[in-house]
């Protein structure tokens, strides 16, 4: 579905991530775990064109994404969803015309008939009353789950979350990782960069440790957490988990 | 009192009135040329093509590091040499078009540095959320960018449109009747100069006046949905 191979993507001179191939399949839910400045992120913005590798490519659906032409990067990367840390919703917009933007401007689809499938995506994350407010009424487990469906409404077959619980108060982390394991449970195929361990644990199909640009360890949940193999995740791990 | 109703009558009132007017015409067209140029500009300014920013840059620093009356005196009384050289054909100038023509480069100038800031103000977050739900580069633009710019702008964006007022005067240089020109030619005929001036200024006012007065009720409509 998702092909990464050789790919190494550098800030200035830092190399942010180095030679990184990773292949995601249909209906894996994969967690990214690692430390900070790891790469994890940067890894999953190359996925979808965020960010655009120096070295390597990145085959999305048997397409090549060729960078020199940054609208069909766009197309293509469209049928991948996107959750960002700090939501990135229109604040101009409505929930309802956050939603149907894409579908209606980028697709060309018909307004109305986008309008009843926003709704319904909206009940699935259960915020149906909220269609008509606007972002800033909203608290960020609802801007998440907004911010979810948003990413649903385009029909992606794989849904990529980029630290979606990191920026949220604690008491609201709950709800949002309900959805996401909704998710998962559909048989939505799910990559998700994250520091919540025990859904990690619980949900994951396959769990990713990277650290310092390098995908260290790929495996199993349980493999990864009741029996790691490098020194790195053992130390991450003792670290991360405080009880 | 006596000599104020004398200048002050109806006859002279409605020629000042016109006058307002053609200054607020001019403030009105130069504004909306301005803009659609500044437009264009800070998306020059904003490309990736070193050429397109080249030119941008050159024309706000060559119009914003100018007086404007230089501009204007040079559109006005040098225009016919220019066409002559280039198109080989001469005109006479009319003063209130070269005048709009010359306040509307000027403005521009101004206004792709309020549009361009005003468009790197928004937070990159919305340019990439846009990427991902498929919008191209025009349709982030006109869907989410410059929507939430214009909110930004829209206080500098008046206090353009006062300063264009005030400006318009400029144009009295040129033989424009707009307001000033209305009050000095008053004054040269009652030999006074003091109630034709003091009348402008009380025009001016009320014109710079009311607009500041509606924009602070748009903005504070606009601020609700934040």
């Amino acid at each position: 579905m998702i092909k990464a191979e050789h790919i190494s993507k550098y800030f200035d001179k830092f190399k942010a991530i180095d030679d990184v191939s990773l292949h995601v399949k249909k209906g894996e839910v994969i967690c990214i775990i690692g430390p900070s400045g790891s790469g994890k992120s940067t890894l999953i913005r190359c996925l979808n064109g965020l960010e655009s590798p120096e070295e390597g490519t990145v085959t999305v659906n048997g397409t090549v994404l060729d960078y020199k032409k940054p609208n069909d990067v766009t197309k293509i990367c469209s049928q991948i969803g996107f959750v960002f840390q700090h939501f990135n919703l229109f604040p101009h917009m409505t929930v309802l015309d956050n939603l149907t933007l894409g579908p209606v401007v980028a697709q060309k689809l018909d307004k109305a008939e986008c309008e009843k499938r926003a709704v319904e995506l909206l009940r699935r994350v259960g915020l149906e009353e909220k269609k008509d407010a606007y972002p800033s009424q909203l608290s960020g487990g609802q801007k998440q789950r907004v911010a979810i469906a948003r990413a649903l409404i385009q029909a992606p077959e794989v849904i990529l979350f980029d630290e979606p619980t990191s920026a949220l108060d604690p008491e609201m982390i709950g709800e949002v990782l309900e959805v996401m394991k909704e998710l998962a449970e559909a048989g939505m195929t799910l990559l998700v960069v994250t520091h919540e361990m025990g859904f990690a644990r619980k949900v994951a199909s396959r769990v990713i440790f990277m650290d310092e640009g390098h995908i260290v360890e790929d495996n199993t949940p349980s493999e990864i957490f009741d029996n790691p193999k490098s020194d790195r995740l053992v130390d991450f791990l003792s670290k991360v988990i405080h009880m | 009192m006596e000599l104020f109703l004398k200048i002050a009558n109806k006859g002279t009132i409605e020629y000042m009135l016109l006058g307002a007017g053609t200054s607020l015409m001019v403030a009105i067209f130069s504004l909306f040329f301005g803009s659609v140029l500044g437009l264009v500009s800070a998306a020059m300014k904003m490309s990736k093509s070193k050429i397109l920013r080249g030119i941008a840059t050159v024309y706000v620093e060559i119009f914003r590091g100018t007086p404007m009356m230089l501009q204007i005196m040079i559109f006005y009384l040098c225009g016919p040499i220019f066409t002559k050289f280039l198109f080989g054909f001469v005109y006479t100038p009319n003063p209130i078009i070269v005048g709009i023509f010359a306040v509307s480069i000027n403005s521009g100038a101004y206004i792709t540095e309020l549009f361009r800031a005003a468009i790197q103000s928004i937070d990159k977050g919305q340019w990439e959320a846009s990427k991902t739900i498929g919008l191209n580069y025009f349709e982030t633009m006109r869907y989410v960018i410059l929507p939430q710019s214009l909110k930004r702008i829209l206080p500098p964006f008046v206090n353009e449109f006062i300063v264009l007022i005030k400006d318009s005067s400029l144009l009295s240089t040129i033989g424009a009747v707009e307001l000033l020109q209305t009050a000095t030619v008053l004054g040269g005929k009652y030999y006074n100069y003091l109630i034709p001036l003091s009348m402008a200024a009380v025009m001016y006012l009320v014109m710079t006046l009311t607009i500041a007065h509606f924009a602070r009720k748009l903005e504070r409509r606009l601020a609700e949905s934040d």
